[in-house]
């Protein structure tokens, strides 16, 4: 045999959709998909007790900004968005999907999609929920929005954060209960370079609604959480074609 | 792309790779021709880090790697071209053999991932009907899945970290034999081992390294000769250390002795072959009775020890 070549090309729809699908029936377990719609019940459950407020579409948007976008939408997309690709590098799985003939991009888009694919429904429909067990229809849409763009915007972030660190979940919790929901709340000004401060603008967007830390235009908010997924993912790019896999 | 007959597939060039002050690989260079090349070393030597660097997976710290005259760190359509079967026993748990190989179908593009998949694991030896997931597989089995998914899109540069660990006999031999007709089709195989003996059986070219460094190349036959010959030196225990030592000695079968109390006697040796065969009836004809009779680098960590430092 004089020569060898093997002249197949990937389509990387068909790549996209594969590893989406690998990466879904990998990470996404029963205890994960239990533990995250446990969360959104609580959600569902604080709603219900906001039915008897004097205000009750202040009192669920409360509860939606409070708990509902400053602690069960990061920590949900911190379990799955950190643990999507960082479990393949714990695992030692990554260098089978390293060594293809594949755009960088592509695992990352598919780590993207995966995670937002499945925290986005069990995150804003429990919030929208919310909602409207509290008798707040109005809410609901605006919860529905800014959940569904929180969720892309955390998942850009903890999917770089699960490729670039190892135990990127640590890193994650404290950036969510320090940064999130604090730190970034000391300081005049620092709250726009938080994540739930854009995501509760787009609650606001609802008539009547005053939450706190929702001072950002809902127009900007739009642009903004998206373009925080844009650039986790192009970071997450740039990291993924870098390191040594092991 | 197509590349000549007779071209190196793989060259590496003053390749060393250092994780902060651990050095893994030291200044290694090579090339490596189509058929079948051994990477033999004991276990920790970079062997796999050498692999990996082959790959494109890591990136060297100093020195280049070339595989089908591209860059495999910087280009990653040179990966259409390679296998990989990697050391670890990890797969994917959620998938079945099947499904585990035609994704790697589907990732290099081939048009029927199916067929692909299905005629790899047959050549595997393996039922690609089997519904089983993963895990429930015995270690010789993930092993063959792990080359099923290496040779899926027929490579022409095929790299296998440790493919015979965990093989019963009879699937060892048969991977041996897919191996080498691999080979014979033109392509570039290289097979990691620790064992001597499995590498034998390869008959192959060797490249043998040790504390990260090249520690000889050759065909096995050449390399074989060498560690035979090499000095060893082999403990006896005798009621007559002095009386057999003397007779050794003069005869030219060990090279030097020290008797160390009534018993124990170790002998320095360049001709292991001939003192085994002359030993017993040395000890007849002196009246001696042997205890016993261990060669005390005989082990591989003491053959690369010798080619190191020869």
């Amino acid at each position: 045999m004089s020569t060898i070549a093997s002249t197949a090309r990937p389509r990387t729809t068909a790549s996209l959709l594969a590893l989406t699908r690998l990466l879904l029936r990998s990470q996404v377990t029963l205890a994960r998909l239990l533990g995250i719609a446990g969360l959104g019940a609580l959600s569902v459950l604080l709603g219900l007790f906001s039915r008897g407020d004097e205000n009750p579409a202040d009192a669920a948007a409360e509860v939606i900004a409070t708990y509902g976008l400053g602690i069960l939408l990061p920590l949900a997309t911190l379990w799955l968005g950190t643990s999507v690709i960082g479990d393949l590098v714990d695992d030692r799985l990554l260098v089978y999907l390293w060594l293809k003939p594949l755009s960088r991009w592509v695992l990352p888009a598919a780590a993207i999609i995966a995670t937002f694919g499945v925290v986005a429904p069990l995150t804003a429909l429990p919030l929208a929920a919310t909602a409207l067990v509290a008798g707040s229809s109005d809410v609901a849409l605006s919860a529905f929005g800014a959940a569904t763009l929180g969720a892309l915007a955390y998942t850009g972030l903890f999917v770089a954060a699960g490729i670039w660190f190892r135990r990127a979940v640590w890193y994650g919790l404290a950036f969510v209960l320090l940064w999130e929901n604090a730190l970034a709340y000391a300081a005049e000004g620092s709250a726009r370079f938080t994540v739930s401060e854009w995501a509760r603008s787009i609650l606001e967007t609802a008539p009547g609604v005053d939450v706190e830390g929702g001072a950002r235009s809902a127009l900007a908010a739009f642009i903004v959480l998206p373009a925080v997924a844009v650039a986790g993912w192009l970071v997450a790019t740039w990291r993924y074609g870098r390191a040594d896999v092991d | 792309m197509s590349v000549g007959a007779d071209e190196p597939r793989v060259v590496a060039e003053g390749v060393s790779k250092w994780f902060g002050p651990l050095v893994a690989v030291s200044d290694v260079s090579f090339d490596i021709g189509p058929g079948v090349t051994a990477l033999l070393g004991p276990n920790g030597v970079g062997k796999s880090t050498m692999l990996r660097m082959l790959c494109g997976l890591a990136r060297p710290s100093k020195g280049t790697v070339r595989l089908l005259g591209r860059d495999p760190r910087a280009d990653a359509g040179v990966s259409r071209l390679v296998g990989l079967m990697p050391q670890q026993e990890s797969v994917f748990e959620s998938l079945t053999a099947r499904e585990f190989v035609r994704l790697t179908a589907v990732l290099h593009g081939l048009p029927d991932a199916d067929a692909a998949a299905s005629g790899a694991l047959e050549r595997m030896g393996l039922d690609p009907s089997d519904t089983r997931r993963l895990p429930t597989y015995s270690k010789g089995m993930r092993q063959r899945v792990k080359v099923a998914q290496a040779i899926v899109h027929e490579p022409t540069v095929l790299v296998l970290d440790e493919p015979l660990t965990g093989l019963d006999p009879r699937q060892r031999a048969d991977m041996i034999t897919l191996f080498q007709g691999l080979g014979a089709e033109g392509r570039c195989v290289i097979v990691s081992s620790h064992v001597l003996g499995e590498v034998e059986r390869l008959g192959s070219r060797i490249l043998v390294m040790s504390q990260g460094r090249l520690a000889a190349a050759g065909d096995f036959r050449e390399l074989r000769a060498l560690m035979d010959d090499r000095p060893m030196r082999v403990r006896v225990r005798s009621d007559r250390p002095r009386q057999l030592a003397g007779a050794l000695l003069e005869r030219g079968l060990a090279v030097g002795a020290r008797v160390d109390g009534d018993e124990l006697l170790e002998l320095d040796t360049t001709d292991a072959r001939n003192l085994s065969r002359a030993l017993a009836p040395v000890a007849r004809e002196r009246d001696a009775r042997l205890y016993e009779v261990l060669a005390l680098d005989a082990d591989l960590e003491g053959v690369f020890r010798y080619l190191v430092e020869r």
